[in-house]
């Protein structure tokens, strides 16, 4: 059995773990949700299949800070697959809606947040407003990067 | 073709030859397949044999008396068995050979089972003209078999044991009670090793030092053991039987007259870790490594010691001791020892685990290794006993142990070092025996609990109260003002996230390979596995045996293992040595090299590929000669000597290529000629046959004992002959049974491949495998691919190919 998470992670690169969960104590997305758990997010895929976990709104909690990979006795690479999955989850719906409006909002205006506010405290304090976002070059980016097949933009 | 590009020596007459052959049904195993009567009646027809049989099983009692009344009464002078694997069966039919008075090596096998009955089961016309050719090339090269007497060396009666850890004791306590001199090698100042160190030992608890000191001190006092101390092997050289030995002495500074008094100890200014309390105390410069030492006398660290200049400025201790026993002027000695067999038991070193920095130990001192604990716990260790921490001296409260600490790892040792789950288990025991009111988890992966009592510690440690939480912390986190750790990591059968602060961390260490074991390694020509371990001759059937002839292992420097373990292949290995030295003589293969010195110009390249140093000689000499007792047997230098002056008994240049012609006489575009070496690749396709994987019928194998023996000449001959691919494959480039003489194949292989390409032919019809004996399913994948690569080959291309090959070696001897 392969799994197929994108194209790049088959089992090879993940059975090798063997729960010692070295990971999931060292991983600071735990400190703000137990839900996490690169551990048992392996052991999911390993055991019930990747659709299993790509319907799951954990893997989104990942903040790729990468210590798990640096501390995994296996090398396996941890932070890779989360973001495999992300890939995975993001192609089949799974996204988190507020996730979903910034990535929205980037692709109209360039930017992730919406920025009058920040203009007026900018003037406030004597600064020039913020230059224009390049729309296009970031569209192309996020095209690049197959979000079409995510989100209408 | 010419004489000039194929050279043949000249067969022995035809008429001189008296072939019996035998094709084996092995019940239904061959025959299921095989038309074992169509083959016998083709082998009759075959140049040189007079009589050919098949019978239901030829290794019966029947069958073998069949062939030994055909010996007599046919007056037989080669017999060729086609039936399975030679490596099964060929000790049986050479001693039926000799025991009716045939040389056994006048006998040669043909393969049919492993290596064609079972691996082509559904085509019986392809397995039986498959059959028909491996027992063509078994009667070519009976053609060519020669008798040969096996070598007798004389085997010192004299041991030397290398390592005074308790598997070395009891090896040297073995042999010297069979009554044998033996040399005990010990690199520190005490015989004793690791279980010296060790406060208790699981499963039974028993006192460490307790049961180890008699026989430490019997070791002493055994008249038949030497016992050298703060010394080291720096020189081999030798062979079975006969080695003889440089080693280094140390000098001590102290002689033998020195009483332990210790009165020396208190007047010394300097100070030093104390390695044998795993640094956590500090000794003198004048020292005895610990109370129960052997041999009980002092010595001098001149590292530290102030006269350390060579001139004498400072001699407190020497005014100190009323016996007078200390001596400045003390040098080191070096040693030729002369022993007939060797046993190495170096054991271990202890995994640092430092360079784990979110663990903190070396930064934060409440978390210690195991070793550490054992010393803090010994009565006889820094603190009498007392359980401290080392931050404040306090007793812990609060204990954690960690697990597979440098082992099971990647980013250290990955194999599992069997012997710590055990020691936590048996180290929270002894906390929980003294202080029963310490709160002790062990954070763990799996618990392996696999020998004889072990189970029942684990339980009694839980009944105790011991915690174990399956799930290793990824942090530690130290609080600066109680210096108290806070671990952080997840339960894993809970699945709950934990964050747990304790008093004192203790980690369970791994142990790995000695860091210089290497050095061992090339002085005795001894292989290592993947890990480092010294590599025994056989897994399951020689397990303290080595590939060096009269070498041997025991105890964990052949991997991880517990004293019991340690002891018992102590045993072992003092058994091996005393077979060998009993019988005061033993047989050599004949399959050693040789050198003609007519053609022999000096050069000494074969003397540079050899792995065993066998072979001698040089400029001055004239020449070069193989030394049979050292030589094992390779060929790998045979290849190498560009005058031809080297051939290798029984394995003979003129034998190979009459089974390289043998195998492509029909259909050679068709064929697959695979070179396979005796003990991985060989045995892989042999373990394809067992397992009954089908792979495409047209390969034809011809067994070497090493693949650095396969001469480029043959792979050239092979495709001059019109051969469709070519394999060449061997044991995996560590696993060598001869020593890393593979690498040897590996660069006339990719020199092939150059030269291959330079005359524009596809390299792809050569390839090299290393093949494993266990890769039954890999040999089958590279006949299959091999198989498909020809499929893509036209016939004129190979034709082409073989025309170009011959037009250049006939260009290149030309020139020479
Ligand atoms: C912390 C710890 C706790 C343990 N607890 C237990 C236990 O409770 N029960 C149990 O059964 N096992 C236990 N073990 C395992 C036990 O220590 C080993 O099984 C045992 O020591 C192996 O004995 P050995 O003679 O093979 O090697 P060692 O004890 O390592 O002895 C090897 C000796 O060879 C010497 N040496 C090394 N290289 C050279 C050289 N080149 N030339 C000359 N001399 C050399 C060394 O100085 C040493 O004296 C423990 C191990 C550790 C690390
Ligand atoms: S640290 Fe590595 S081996 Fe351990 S559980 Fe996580 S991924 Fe698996
Ligand atoms: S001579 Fe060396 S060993 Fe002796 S007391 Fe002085 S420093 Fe110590
Ligand atoms: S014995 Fe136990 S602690 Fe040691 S490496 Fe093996 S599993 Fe880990
Ligand atoms: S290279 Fe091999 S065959 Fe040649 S002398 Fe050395 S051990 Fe013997």
């Amino acid at each position: 059995m392969t799994i197929k998470i994108w194209k790049f992670f088959d089992r090879e690169e993940l059975y090798e773990c063997y729960q010692c969960a070295r990971c999931t104590g060292s991983c600071p997305a735990m400190e703000v949700t137990a839900a996490l758990g690169p551990r048992g997010t392996i052991l999911k895929c390993l055991n019930l299949g990747h659709e299993a976990v790509v319907q799951d709104e954990k893997v989104w909690f990942c903040c790729t800070c990468n210590v798990c990979d640096d501390r995994c006795p296996q090398q396996i690479p941890i932070s890779d697959l989360l973001v495999a999955l992300r890939n995975s989850a993001a192609r089949r719906g799974n996204v988190p809606g507020r996730l979903l409006l910034s990535l929205e909002l980037l692709a109209k205006t360039g930017r992730t947040m919406i920025v009058h506010q920040l203009d007026e405290m900018r003037a406030h304090h004597g600064l020039a407003p913020l230059p224009p976002a390049p729309v296009d070059e970031v569209r192309a980016i996020l095209k690049r990067a197959g979000l079409e097949e995510v989100l209408d933009f | 073709m010419s004489e000039k590009t194929l050279p043949k020596a000249p067969r022995p007459q035809m008429n001189d030859l008296r072939i019996g052959v035998y094709v084996c049904h092995c019940g239904k195993n061959i025959s299921g397949t095989v038309r074992c009567e169509e083959v016998a009646r083709y082998a009759q027809g075959l140049p040189g044999v007079v009589l050919a049989r098949d019978s239901l099983y030829t290794c019966s009692e029947p069958g073998q008396e069949q062939i030994k009344g055909d010996i007599k009464a046919h007056d037989l002078n080669r017999v060729v068995v086609a039936s399975c694997t030679p490596r099964l069966h060929e000790p049986t039919f050479r001693a039926a050979c000799e025991s009716a008075g045939l040389n056994p090596y006048l006998l040669e096998m043909a393969n049919i089972r492993e290596h064609c009955s079972w691996v082509h089961l559904h085509d019986k016309d392809a397995a039986t003209e498959k059959a028909k050719d491996l027992v063509a090339m078994a009667v070519s090269r009976a053609g060519r078999l020669a008798p040969q007497t096996e070598v007798t060396v004389s085997v010192m009666r004299k041991a030397m044991v290398i390592g005074g850890g308790v598997a070395g004791i009891q090896a040297a306590l073995d042999l010297a009670d069979a009554g044998y001199k033996v040399y005990l090698v010990e690199r520190s100042g005490s015989i004793g090793g690791r279980m010296a160190q060790i406060d208790k030992t699981f499963p039974t608890m028993d006192c460490s030092i307790c049961i180890l000191a008699p026989k430490m001190s019997e070791a002493g006092r055994h008249p038949n053991i030497e016992l050298l101390t703060l010394s080291e092997v720096t020189g081999v050289q030798g062979h079975i039987g006969n080695f003889h030995v440089r080693v280094l002495k140390k000098a001590r500074y102290v002689t033998s007259e020195c009483t332990s008094c210790a009165d020396c100890i208190s007047v010394c200014p300097q100070l030093a870790p104390d390695e044998f309390n795993a640094g956590l105390s500090i000794r003198r410069g004048i020292y005895i490594p610990f109370a129960q030492a052997v041999p009980s006398t002092f010595m001098i660290d001149m590292n530290i010691c102030l006269n350390n200049q060579g001139i004498v400025a400072c001699d407190r201790c020497f005014q100190a001791c009323s016996k007078k026993c200390i001596d400045f002027a003390d040098r080191d000695q070096e040693l030729i020892l002369d022993v007939g067999t060797i046993v190495v038991a170096t054991g271990v070193d202890v995994y640092d685990p430092t360079s784990l920095t979110e663990l903190g130990y070396g930064k934060f001192p409440n978390v210690i290794t195991t070793l550490e604990f054992e010393r803090l716990i010994n009565a006889g260790g820094p603190s009498s006993g007392e359980l401290i921490r080392p931050s404040d001296r306090e007793r812990p409260k609060r204990v954690a142990f960690l697990q597979c600490i440098g082992s099971r790892s990647k980013r250290s040792n990955p194999y599992c070092s069997n012997v710590c789950c055990m020691n936590t288990i048996k180290d929270a025991l002894l906390i929980k025996e003294h202080w029963p009111d310490t709160e002790i988890t062990v954070y763990y992966v799996d618990i392996r609990a696999f020998g004889k009592g072990f189970e029942d510690l684990f339980q009694r440690a839980r009944r105790e109260g011991v915690t174990f939480i399956r799930g290793i912390p990824g942090e530690i986190i130290e609080d600066l003002a109680t210096d108290d750790l806070t671990l952080l990591g997840e339960n894993t059968l809970l699945g709950t996230p934990y964050r747990s602060t304790v008093d004192m961390v203790i980690l369970s260490v791994g142990i790995k390979p000695r860091q210089d074991s290497e050095l061992l390694q090339r002085l005795l020509n001894l292989a290592t596995d993947t890990d480092g371990f010294y590599m025994e001759a056989h897994p399951k059937l020689k397990p303290v045996d080595t590939t060096t002839g009269g070498v041997f292992i025991a105890g964990a420097a052949e991997g991880p293992k517990d004293i019991k373990d340690s002891v018992t292949q102590a045993s072992a290995a003092a058994s091996r040595a005393n077979i060998l030295m009993s019988k005061g003589e033993v047989k050599i293969p004949a399959i050693t090299a040789g050198i003609d010195p007519d053609k022999c110009t000096a050069c000494g390249l074969c003397a540079r590929v050899c792995p065993y140093h066998a072979i001698v000689g040089g400029k001055e000499e004239g020449l070069y000669r193989v030394i049979a007792a050292a030589c094992q047997g390779c060929g790998a230098c045979v290849p190498e000597c560009r005058f031809g002056a080297i051939d290798q008994t029984h394995f003979t240049e003129s034998q190979i290529v009459e089974q390289i012609d043998a195998a492509l006489a029909g259909d050679p575009h068709k064929k697959i000629l695979a070179f396979a070496c005796n003990w991985c690749s060989y045995a892989g396709a042999d373990f394809a046959g067992v397992s009954r994987i089908q792979y495409p019928h047209n390969v034809r194998i011809i067994r070497t004992m090493c693949s650095a023996r396969v001469s480029p000449a043959w792979i050239e001959r092979a495709f001059t002959k019109g051969a469709g691919a070519v394999l060449v494959s061997g044991c995996h480039p560590a696993d060598c049974h001869y020593n890393n003489a593979n690498q040897n194949t590996a660069r006339r292989v990719e020199r092939f491949w150059r030269r291959m390409e330079k005359l524009g032919i596809n390299r792809d019809r050569l390839r090299l495998a290393w093949i494993s004996a266990a890769e039954g399913a890999q040999f089958a994948k590279v006949i299959r691919e091999m198989e498909a690569g020809l499929k893509t080959i036209k016939p004129a291309e190979i034709e082409n190919a073989a025309k170009k090959l011959f037009r250049e070696a006939n260009k290149k001897s030309d020139a020479t």
